[in-house]
């Protein structure tokens, strides 16, 4: 078997194991389930057979890699949202990071003293950090 | 492939997936450099995941092939943690109240059978789309182009609704407010608000169907506000109050999120930030590039088609000029028919590349107004991006 041939194979390999568990590799398909095959009639009708209309959101089991300020990080901050709005973002500065955790705390609410503040600083900073300054951030964004 | 670039794609297709726990969606910190992600959320297809909890899903840029985005890829923004995902339409009502003489309690089938149905074809665009372009970078979504549809919106038109509540002389504005829920006492419920001539100017609307369909849950299902030309904060997803005010509205997300600088184009210096802000509001004009994708192969003396999509605030587009060798000459792209002022409008050029080597793609769009794109932009949000596109492709 050619380096070639395995790739396909084991990239088919991987696509029915993907799609055995109800995600599709070929993207450019559109979605074979849920609304888009609904009736207009059935779904907004609460005289209808499913007047209640529920979705069960994905879990996302979190892993956070070891690093100053885990546990603060662990305990404080993921109960309003993933580590994923951390991770989606650049490299940030100190002066950046620093500002997103007083903004959580100051403005969101969120339950933590300024040394907690600065110890989730160290953790952001240790999994998605840069040297140097930036801009602090503002709201809504 | 050997075995580490197999088990490199493993990890970036969603590893999670292989121990068949059909709900997850693949391991969160380790993915710092790995390429898109795609996943599957209830009623979506395969979109770009940015966070799982509350989601924020990005179109992958292909489905912008079309005039209208389907609803299963049309993206998802939501801000806090407590999403709507069930909905009794036996006991869900729109109230509308404050303000007026005779409040309601609204039934979707009251919606549907009492008032006159609209539709409109509309374009709604988060404010932070393309975020993740602008230099220096700023906090927020990194989005690129897909935080954006076109969709046909169809419902009743908000005017109709405050008419039957009878609007006190001496309102001022209207509030929105939907299901979703803060996870914190302390963190402000998600409300907006638009002046009350602007909630009654017979455009802004609230839908219960995309293109014809009910709403997928994570788009707003059973009700969302549609703004015409305004941007995506305003559509209130999963609404559920509209308030008259005999006062100016305020809150954390106006007075505060969702602002930008007083001045053109909501542009700032990273030096010098605008000390006057206002509330975000109607869309600039700007122009995203559909086609050549970002890895297609293009080839010396093979036509290409280049395809892209162009809307604004609702004025209209009136031209598109696209550049193939990085701005030193332009020349118009053909436009699409128009399908509705706050759609977005199509548009498509034939261009044969002559030699090899690497090519700077760009679009420029002016709307009827006059207004147009240019070279440089920024704030401190990372707001209404849109500087004319530089897409670079390789040829041969």
């Amino acid at each position: 078997m050619t380096s070639k041939t395995k790739s396909v194979v084991l990239s088919l390999g991987l696509a029915a194991l993907v799609a055995g568990c109800g995600r599709p590799s070929n993207i450019s398909k559109e979605a074979d389930h849920g609304i888009a095959g609904a009736k207009m009639e059935s779904m907004l009708d609460s005289k209808g057979d499913s007047p209640v209309h529920t979705i069960a959101m994905p879990h996302d089991e979190s892993v956070f890699p070891p690093g100053p300020g885990r546990d603060e990080f662990v305990t404080a901050c993921v109960v309003c949202h993933s580590p994923r709005y951390i991770t989606m973002q650049p490299r940030f500065s100190r002066t950046t990071w620093l500002g997103e955790v007083q903004k959580m705390k100051d403005v969101y609410g969120a339950h933590i003293s300024d040394e907690q503040a600065l110890r989730i600083t160290d953790y952001l900073i240790s999994i998605n950090g840069k040297a140097g300054t930036g801009h602090k951030g503002t709201y809504g964004e | 492939m050997n075995r580490r670039g197999f088990l490199q794609l493993l990890g970036a297709t969603g590893a999670a997936a292989l121990t068949c726990s059909c709900n997850r969606i693949g391991s969160v910190v380790g993915t710092l450099s790995s390429p898109v992600s795609l996943v599957r959320f209830p009623e979506k297809t395969e979109m770009i995941l940015l966070t799982d909890r509350p989601p924020q899903l990005e179109t992958p840029l292909h489905y912008f092939r079309q005039d209208l985005t389907p609803n299963e890829a049309f993206f998802v923004r939501w801000h806090l943690e407590g999403v709507p995902t069930s909905v009794d339409l036996r006991t869900f009502r729109l109230n509308v109240s404050g303000h007026v003489r005779q409040p309601l309690q609204l039934s979707v089938d009251d919606l549907r059978s009492q008032f006159e149905s609209i539709s409109i074809i509309a374009v709604n665009q988060c404010s932070g789309n393309s975020r993740s372009f602008f230099e220096p970078r700023v906090p927020g979504g990194q989005w690129k182009h897909g935080a954006v549809g076109n969709a046909k919106w169809t419902g009743v038109s908000l005017r109709s609704i405050l008419d039957r509540a009878q609007v006190k002389s001496g309102a001022v504005d209207v509030s929105f407010n939907g299901l979703d829920a803060p996870p914190l006492p302390s963190v402000s419920d998600f409300v907006k608000a638009l002046s009350i001539d602007h909630a009654r100017d017979g455009e802004v609307m609230i839908a219960y169907a995309m293109n014809d369909q009910p709403l997928p849950m994570l788009n707003g299902f059973p009700l969302r506000l549609v703004v015409p030309g305004w941007y995506g904060t305003y559509w209130v997803k999963a609404l559920s109050d509209v308030t008259v005010l005999p006062r100016a509205f305020s809150n954390f997300w106006t007075d505060k999120a969702y602002r930008i600088p007083n001045g053109p184009n909501g542009t700032e210096s990273p030096k010098h930030l605008a000390k006057d802000t206002v509330p975000i509001n109607r869309f600039n004009v700007r122009s995203i590039f559909v086609r050549p994708d970002p890895d297609e192969i293009l080839h010396p003396g093979m036509p290409i088609e280049i395809e892209g999509i162009a809307f604004d605030s609702g004025y209209g587009i009136r031209r598109v000029e696209v550049s193939t060798d990085g701005g030193a000459t332009w020349a118009d792209a053909r436009l699409d028919p128009e399908i509705g002022k706050y759609s977005w409008r199509r548009w498509r050029t034939y261009w044969t590349p002559g030699n090899h080597g690497l090519y700077r793609l760009m679009a420029r769009a002016t709307n009827a107004a006059g207004d147009t794109q240019s070279n440089e932009q920024w704030n401190r949000s990372g707001f209404m991006w849109n500087v004319i596109q530089q897409v670079d492709v390789k040829v041969g």
